[in-house]
């Protein structure tokens, strides 16, 4: 069986190669059966991944021993699901998983363009299996996840595995690390259309309209994916950390500025002709920085708690991105003239400048975050000097950034295409600029004196009241005109123009979030070593340990704390936070208890038992807001949803000009 | 069984490794550490907020802060001290002298050469205002709101 899997592999690598051959040399001698076959052989590819990963599911799920990934990775008391997610849990099966996303991915965009795009299609397959090869490279040669246990050149099984890392058995597991790869994956689609629009001169914005829905789509799965990491990060490691500008956290932010940087300048092209070169550059530099993710978490470049081990495979990266970068910025300079813009700016004060406005400050952000990433190594290979850039450095640079983009969140859309009037500007932005002040002034005097926080509090009004108001105004003349209810009119107003009005929605979510974030400024800790049935306090409440119980589950044994809260003398929750062992690794785990609300989480962690007094320590959080990052992205769920569905009415943007302003004697020639 | 017992043992010895550290952050221990990152090698946190127990850098930093501090000795003199032991690596941020100016000054550098980029953009994709024959100013302020309503009319 292990042999059949790694043959699927080789094999996939050569049927790739082929197609990619077949592909390129069926364009160039313009031989459609090669072009024909190059698809095909995708097909094939896609079979050969699937049974290699079926093979190393079975042997996952059926706890094969003589697997070396099996064996590091899980064990024989984990629940199925859990040996399923072990898949994912090390190095060469989580290369598994990319190779799979992307080749189902390039089975879908062969199979849905048989008939469609046929000029660039070659090419289009040509890229996707380039990236391809280069993933199944990693998995033939240094990261072969049918490595067998072998003593002498006899195959060996041990008789239980290590099982998988304890931090990782926990829910959002199972689908973070897909649903990641879904959104980077799942970028190298528009990418490939692009290049291909590129290699063949293709006229208009074909590119674009074929690839909106992808780059949507993998956006969506790139912020789903990093949410999901925030959420495990923040329920898991036991302190409530939801993002703490960790180097795997930022590659993994790096991307997704570029893909929403993407999403926002496509709108210029689309309507305008506009920044051509810029999109280009966009899509390629979303790739780029996601395959470049990948080499920073497996390289060993810079250290990481998220890290894979160390290992070798980061030349091959260093080759992959060094060979793609340099193609693509051939290819770009060499199609400056098919690349030109169609139209001008009328206005600086228009939306096409806060599109300008708006990757400006989305790139500033990516640049800041990936300098500040890579100045510890910079630092060391140029001065010698070792330095720590962490959360203090990313906040002073990026919280600001982060500000000014949530207030052109506000201002952008409500801005008039071309040219927007004074009067415009002055209808649109007095009301929610003074409840901006007048929240601003109330926080100030009820004690909130927390300058970035007010500020996030004052703005995120500003935008919503902003959103609301376009929302209000569009459904209320469709209310009036045709006699219905606001909410039907809201409905049919954002069926109208569902990519518009899910992109407000998202605009809503990003609002919402940034409410959730702000409330870090007020966030309270202490940790207490206490006897039972005394109390200990955190802000309002008043918390008392009743109880230790301990257990055993087949996979780990456990010990949890009853923790009674009281507010105001009331009874308010009882929380049990837990600590695990786990059988196989031996590693201590915390199983955190909180009690969500709209304004604040409780968090418990039940650290430890003392050594001498044998007493529970137990580390009580309150995180004020928190709840509503995850409220942030059920509404960025919703938008991204309602802007994948299709318009009720059809847009067409006329790329028109003003040619010139008439005279006051001007004559309409009949 | 073997493994049970294996388990248990490990908890209690874990215990014990983790029982290390006291009760609330004392404030001039947090303000401090807000600028010494923790050194530990397996998070990203400050001294101040590691909240790993018994973490063998940041729980003898607090320690050693909270002595210097109960000494009188100033924030910035118990931050160098921190600076000589262990290097420039001992602070959260880097300093901003020397080679690690460059981590403040190069993303507002890039962040300038963006907006004049922009800049850039605007005067040159800019289209030249036409020459058009007098109008009085409210005649065309009017048209400008008149279009302005229109265009905002437009679906985006």
């Amino acid at each position: 069986m292990e042999n059949i899997g790694a043959l699927a592999l080789i094999l996939a690598f050569c049927l790739a190669i082929y197609s990619f051959v077949a592909s390129i040399v069926g364009a160039w001698k313009k031989k459609p059966f090669l072009i024909a076959s190059g698809e095909r052989a995708v097909v094939a590819v896609f079979a050969m991944i699937t049974l290699s990963v079926g093979i190393l599911l079975y042997a996952l799920v059926t706890s094969d021993f003589r697997f070396a990934y099996v064996a590091s990775h899980s064990n024989r008391d984990m629940p199925v699901y859990y040996k399923v997610s072990s898949w994912w849990g090390g190095q060469e099966g989580s290369l598994l998983l990319w190779n799979f996303v992307l080749i189902c991915y390039g089975l879908v965009v062969v199979l849905q363009n048989r008939k469609k795009h046929r000029p660039i299609m070659p090419y289009v397959t040509a890229t996707l299996m380039a990236t391809q090869i280069f993933f199944l490279v990693l998995n033939v040669f240094p990261a072969s996840p049918f490595q067998m246990l072998a003593q002498g050149r006899n195959i060996v099984e041990v008789q239980d595995g290590n099982g998988l890392n304890p931090l990782l058995q926990y829910w959002t597991m199972l689908i973070h690390p897909p649903i990641l790869y879904m959104g980077y994956v799942g970028f190298v689609v528009p990418f490939a259309f692009a290049l291909g629009s590129l290699i063949v001169r293709q006229p208009g914005d074909s590119w674009i309209h074929t690839t909106r829905r992808w780059a949507i789509v993998t956006w969506f799965f790139q912020s789903t994916g990093i949410l999901l990491g925030a959420g495990w990060s923040y329920a898991v490691l036991g302190w409530g950390g939801y993002w703490v500008w960790d180097p795997v956290e930022n590659v993994s932010f790096l991307p997704w500025l570029t893909s929403t940087a993407f999403l926002h300048s496509v709108m210029m092209q689309e309507k305008k002709g506009m920044m051509k070169i810029w999109n280009i550059v966009l899509v390629a530099a979303t790739f780029f920085l996601c395959v470049f993710g990948t080499f920073m978490t497996r390289s060993g470049l810079v250290a990481s708690v998220h890290a894979f081990a160390t290992s070798d495979i980061g030349k091959y990266f260093l080759v992959f991105l060094t060979a793609g970068i340099a193609f693509t910025i051939y290819m770009i300079l060499g199609r400056l003239d098919y690349l030109k813009s169609e139209s001008e700016l009328e206005s600086v004060v228009s939306r096409e400048s806060s599109f300008l406005f708006n990757n400006l400050v989305l790139l500033a952000c990516c640049f800041a975050t990936l300098w500040g990433t890579l100045f510890p190594v910079i630092s060391e290979a140029v001065s010698g000097e070792k330095v720590s850039v962490d959360a203090p450095w990313f906040n002073r640079i990026n919280i600001p950034i982060g500000l000014f983009l949530l207030f052109l969140t506000g201002v952008g859309p409500l801005l008039a295409w071309r040219r927007a009037s004074a009067e415009s500007i002055k209808r649109n932005f007095l009301a929610p600029f003074l409840a901006m002040l007048v929240l601003m002034a109330g926080l100030a005097v009820a004690g909130v004196q927390h300058f970035f926080a007010l500020t996030t509090f004052g703005l995120c009004l500003f935008v919503a009241w902003t959103i609301g108001a376009e929302f209000w105004k569009g459904a209320g003349a469709i209310a009036r005109k045709e006699s219905i209810g606001l909410m039907p009119a809201m409905v049919a107003l954002t069926h109208r123009n569902t990519r518009r009005y899910g992109g407000y929605i998202i605009h809503m979510a990003i609002v919402v979030m940034f409410i959730g974030f702000a409330g870090a400024a007020f966030n309270k800790d202490i940790t207490v070593e206490v006897e039972e049935g005394k109390a200990f306090h955190l802000g309002r409440y008043e918390m008392k340990v009743v109880k230790v119980d301990t257990g055993q589950t087949d996979n780990y044994v456990w010990q949890n704390a009853t923790v009674e809260v009281k507010v105001g003398g009331e009874q308010y929750a009882t929380l049990t936070p837990e600590r695990r062992i786990y059988s196989q690794s031996q590693q201590p785990v915390g199983a955190v208890k909180i009690h969500r609300r709209l304004n604040e989480d409780l968090y418990l962690n039940f650290a430890a038992i003392s050594s001498e007094a044998q007493r529970p320590i137990i580390q009580a959080y309150v995180f004020p807001l928190v709840t509503w990052i995850w409220i942030g992205y059920w509404v960025l769920f919703v938008g991204s949803i309602i802007c994948l569905i299709p318009s009720k009415v059809k847009m067409s943007y006329a790329k028109t000009e003003v040619v010139g302003m008439a005279g006051a004697n001007a004559k309409v020639a009949k | 069984m073997q493994k049970w017992r294996n388990s248990l043992l490990a908890l209690a010895v874990a215990g014990w490794c983790l029982a290390q550290t006291g009760d609330m952050v004392p404030p001039e221990v947090r303000r401090v550490g807000d600028r010494l990152a923790c050194l530990c090698k397996s998070c990203k946190n400050t001294v101040a907020t590691c909240q790993m127990l018994g973490c063998h850098y940041t729980a003898p930093a607090r320690a050693r802060i909270s002595e210097l501090s109960k000494n009188g000795v100033s924030d910035d003199a118990i931050v160098q001290e921190f600076v000589k032991k262990n290097g420039k690596e001992a602070l959260a941020a880097p300093p901003p002298d020397g080679f690690s100016l460059l981590a403040y000054l190069v993303p507002p550098f890039a962040a300038f050469a963006g907006i004049g980029f922009i800049g850039w953009f605007i005067r040159r994709h800019r289209k030249p205002v036409a020459e058009a024959p007098a109008l009085s100013e409210s005649d065309i302020e009017k048209y400008r709101d008149a279009a302005a309503k229109e265009l905002e009319r437009l679906e985006e």
